[in-house]
């Protein structure tokens, strides 16, 4: 199922970026996500994955290059101002705010749309996610990591993006939640929408995505379709893990 | 003891327990939301006073005007002192913060004093002055006037925090900043919105507290110690926990004033901190989370 005519491309060119002034994280980063697929982005811990979604999705300003979403430099846009780009970001670990009731949390989802707006993509998300009906009074705090999870995934989708950045989804998850929640990367990837993927589960990864780019010490290493890569990718986990 | 002394003591210390919840829910707001310890909210208090007192002598203003008045301004102070000085100590450490905001109080304190002098004010309020009374009960209407407009003033605030948009945001923003912006809120505006609130709270306990109390622009700091109190107490953030720590330090006041001499009211109050603090387990820690 395709819900749109054309998501946008995420087009990262030649990013040099990094958290202080002495250190630089990544060293001019080239990828693009294309349209409509899932492009996953892998490599072992601290080659700079995370900070690409971070630049991307304007949490952190490239010293050099520039980011381009739907062939518009995005690279000086606040965070802020993403989801009005039609952008949706899950960053890694737990970020839903635990004392807010779970519909609370989709409620401070709502915050860029119209107010007319905000109960119609309300009941949309309850439509897409039902189990959420039954935790809706609950403060989102109380609820398992798994519950935690589909909350932010519901909570992103309030505004129904068409790039979505994932850092890790199923990072500390039980195999069960994990499960689920792959599913639902796969059906945001069957509904035609642009998806970035970072995720430490190479094997899993893959299996999703269009497209595959491995990064190694904030460089690129390696890039290819699913049938390229699924073909190196015993090889290049035991560079990564230098067995 | 007659029991009508005990009665008129419960209630007194309920009235000064609302004023006294007012004056703190502006810091616990600022403090919880923020992580910014505002060390000039009792000089927004004093000011609150003054204005009350100005708004009275030259337009004939009763406070209950001057609040209304009050909010409005200081909110828009709030939101200068958030944008002119807040955000730019924001990517420093926080001392520099806390130095910054000591150094207004100073400014305020001192600009103050220069405007007013030092002498010791109050309300030349008429209707203030009145006492009710109720059987053997006196109550001063002023006193009444000021703790209901606490109380009023109280539950808007819960009411702004918990049932619309724009609260439930400031509550986000309190506990994942990250996370809210990455849904698309502008912390900075948020920050500007509850520095804005923090003050124009702080602005309108001060009128309730020229309607109760003799005030003077160098006696501010008091103000700070009991928000300080009630925030230790009630922790960061929390409307309705600040109004119950607000009921019980005043009932406590209240008390012990007509149990035990006064020199021993103030070590009653902060022996009730500690013990507090002691129950808690965690002493201070547990008021620093941020809790919304």
């Amino acid at each position: 199922m395709d819900v749109y005519g054309r998501s946008p491309e995420i087009r990262v060119v030649d990013v040099e970026a990094g958290y202080y002034p002495e250190q630089t994280v990544l060293q001019g980063v080239h990828l693009v996500a294309r349209p409509g697929q899932l492009t996953a982005l892998l490599g072992p811990n601290g080659s700079g994955k995370s900070t690409v979604l971070r630049v991307v999705y304007g949490l952190l300003r490239p010293r050099r290059g520039a980011v381009w979403v739907d062939g518009k430099d995005v690279s000086q846009v606040p965070a802020h101002q993403r989801v009005g780009l039609g952008m949706g970001y899950l960053p890694q670990g737990r970020s839903v705010f635990p004392s807010l009731t779970v519909e609370e949390n989709l409620e401070v989802g709502t915050w860029t749309l119209l107010r007319v707006a905000r109960r119609a993509a309300l009941d949309r998300v309850y439509e897409r996610y039902p189990a959420l009906r039954a935790w809706r009074d609950r403060p989102a705090g109380i609820l398992s990591g798994g519950q935690q999870r589909m909350v932010e995934i519901a909570r992103m989708m309030v505004t129904d993006p068409r790039v979505i950045l994932l850092d890790e989804p199923t990072a500390g998850l039980a195999p069960v939640a994990a499960q689920e929640v792959y599913e639902e990367v796969a059906r945001l990837r069957r509904e035609g929408r642009t998806v970035l993927l970072v995720d430490q589960n190479v094997r899993a990864a893959v299996s999703l995505a269009d497209y595959v780019y491995t990064l190694a010490f904030g460089r690129n290493q390696l890039e290819g379709t699913r049938e390229e890569f699924q073909q190196r990718m015993h090889a290049v986990v035991r560079e990564w893990l230098r067995v | 003891m007659p029991l009508t002394l005990l009665t008129e003591a419960v209630v007194n210390g309920v009235l000064l327990g609302l004023v006294y919840a007012l004056i703190s829910v502006g810091l616990s707001l600022t403090l919880g939301v923020l992580g910014v310890v505002n060390m000039a909210h009792s000089a927004f208090v004093m000011l609150g006073s003054f204005f009350a007192l100005e708004l009275l002598l030259r337009l004939g203003a009763p406070p209950m005007l001057s609040v209304l008045a009050a909010a409005p301004l200081f909110f828009g102070v709030g939101m200068a002192v958030d944008r002119l000085l807040l955000r730019r100590t924001a990517s420093t450490s926080e001392a520099m913060g806390l130095l910054v905001l000591f150094g207004l109080m100073l400014v305020l304190e001192n600009g103050a004093i220069l405007v007013w002098t030092t002498d010791t004010r109050v309300l030349p309020w008429q209707m203030g002055q009145m006492v009710l009374a109720m059987g053997g009960l006196r109550v001063s209407f002023g006193r009444l006037l000021a703790a209901g407009l606490a109380l009023t003033m109280i539950l808007v605030l819960d009411f702004l925090l918990r049932r619309t948009l724009l609260g439930k945001v400031v509550r986000a923003v309190g506990q994942n900043p990250d996370a809210a912006a990455v849904l698309g809120v502008d912390v900075t505006r948020i920050s500007m919105v509850v520095v804005g609130a923090g003050v124009a709270t702080a602005a309108m306990g001060g009128v309730a507290v020229a309607m109760m109390f003799p005030f003077a622009p160098q006696e501010h700091l008091r103000w700070l110690a009991w928000a300080f109190l009630l925030v230790i107490v009630g922790g960061l953030g929390r409307v309705r926990n600040t109004l119950v720590a607000g009921l019980l330090v005043g009932q406590l006041e209240a008390l012990s004033g007509i149990l035990l001499p006064f020199q021993y009211v103030y070590a009653v109050v902060y022996a009730f901190l500690a013990i507090t603090l002691i129950l808690r387990g965690r002493g201070l820690q547990a008021a620093q989370e941020r809790t919304l």
